[in-house]
């Protein structure tokens, strides 16, 4: 076979998409035509497996540290669909949950917003931080790009149940709430979730392009450095992890609605939902081995 | 001298080579083998991989021109890529004074 058809064979076989296969062998084709020209019999381009293996790593790094960047945008429109629609109904004041269309669609919409919200920051902001650390790296492990993806992924997937959460909450109460509300948080979460359906195909395709780079995964004691003596002991992070959270929101809201009970029914279902999320996906964001 | 030891300096080298105005791959290859009087014999293959990671990080542009009926693309050096080259040469002086200073 020849360099070329071997060059591109390994492209292929690496996932490389065909519009960049396709300028990457219309160059490599001219500096081969160059060489015979100056009459060098032998090719000084390098093993063709070794380069297009060395290109798709290259390719894939770049292209999950943007797919994490761009989910981490795609995040931020959906949180600024949130804050608006809870300040305005913060202003308005929140209807009850019986006086919507029907309740059980209420409470999806709302556990949507609670716990999707909360998981999209923590795997949204991992993956972007993670991608920002190490972005002078021109080739990280491929078990660092699948870690990176992984989180990406979860981020944008809560991001979306946030926007999705919003947008039942809209019709849930569309009778009940005023129409600037239900016109204004409609048309965010909307924008939003257009922006997320884009990052999560830009995360798609970057995980299409395979990498064999050797090497760890990292976990989330080295993006947190003060957090690495509990590194080989998990179930300790998570016990601090939800007692923190649990203690936090049970003061908030005892504080705000002048009522414990409240504020520890919050800070029970906080908790809890940290400590599922953590069964769930704590493997996935690289929080347990 | 080996790849290896080329590593990390290759994109500083092209970026280098560039200065003196858009070429194409092969060209630079040439150059960086007649500027360094033939020490950096690397596989040349590896100059597009870091052509391409360059023109993604914004530090050289290309386009498509056609030669002897064969498609070429020629690339030339960005201003933010200018402004690299600088650093780097900056960065290269300050670590081989100091490397000199400790071998000699």
């Amino acid at each position: 076979m020849s360099w070329i058809g071997e060059f591109e064979e390994e492209l292929r076989r690496r996932g490389v998409r065909a519009a960049t296969r396709r300028r990457l062998l219309d160059e490599f084709s001219d500096h081969i035509a160059c060489e015979q020209e100056v009459r060098i019999e032998l090719t000084r381009l390098g093993a063709a497996r070794e380069i297009a293996g060395q290109y798709a790593e290259e390719l894939a790094t770049d292209e999950t540290r943007h797919a994490a960047l761009g989910g981490f945008a795609a995040l931020a429109l959906a949180a600024i669909a949130l804050l608006v629609s809870q300040a305005g109904l913060g202003r308005i004041g929140y209807p009850g949950f019986n006086h919507g269309t029907t309740t059980p669609l209420a409470v999806i919409a709302i556990l949507a917003m609670v716990v999707g919200s909360q998981l999209a920051l923590v795997a949204g902001t991992l993956a972007a931080w993670r991608a920002l650390r190490r972005r002078r790296e021109p080739t990280l492990p491929s078990a660092e790009i699948a870690l990176i993806q992984r989180r990406t992924r979860l981020g944008i997937a809560a991001g979306l149940t946030t926007t999705a959460g919003i947008l039942l909450y809209v019709v849930n109460f569309v009778n009940v709430l005023p129409a600037w509300w239900l016109a204004l948080s409609g048309a965010l979460a909307a924008l939003a979730s257009g922006a997320l359906v884009a990052a999560w195909r830009t995360n798609a395709r970057s995980a299409a392009t395979v990498s064999l780079a050797p090497g760890p995964a990292g976990d989330v004691f080295d993006d947190l450095p003060p957090l690495r003596a509990l590194r080989a002991h998990p179930l300790r992070l998570v016990t601090l992890a939800t007692l923190t959270v649990g203690a936090a929101m049970t003061v908030v809201v005892w504080h705000a609605e002048h009522s414990l009970i409240e504020g520890l029914e919050r800070g029970g279902f906080e908790a809890l939902a940290l400590a599922a999320c953590f069964a769930l996906f704590g493997r996935a964001i690289g929080a347990r081995r | 001298m080996r790849a290896e030891a080329l590593k990390g300096h290759l994109d500083g080298l092209i970026l280098a080579t560039l200065k003196d105005g858009p070429a194409h791959g092969y060209a630079i290859a040439q150059a960086l083998r007649a500027r360094s009087d033939g020490a950096f014999d690397l596989p040349e293959g590896t100059l597009y991989p870091a052509l391409h990671r360059l023109e993604r990080a914004g530090l050289v542009s290309s386009v498509w021109s056609t030669e002897a009926g064969r498609r070429r693309r020629t690339y030339s050096l960005t201003r933010s890529g200018g402004r690299t080259l600088d650093e780097r040469r900056s960065e290269w002086r300050l670590l081989s004074s100091a490397i000199e200073s400790v071998l000699a």
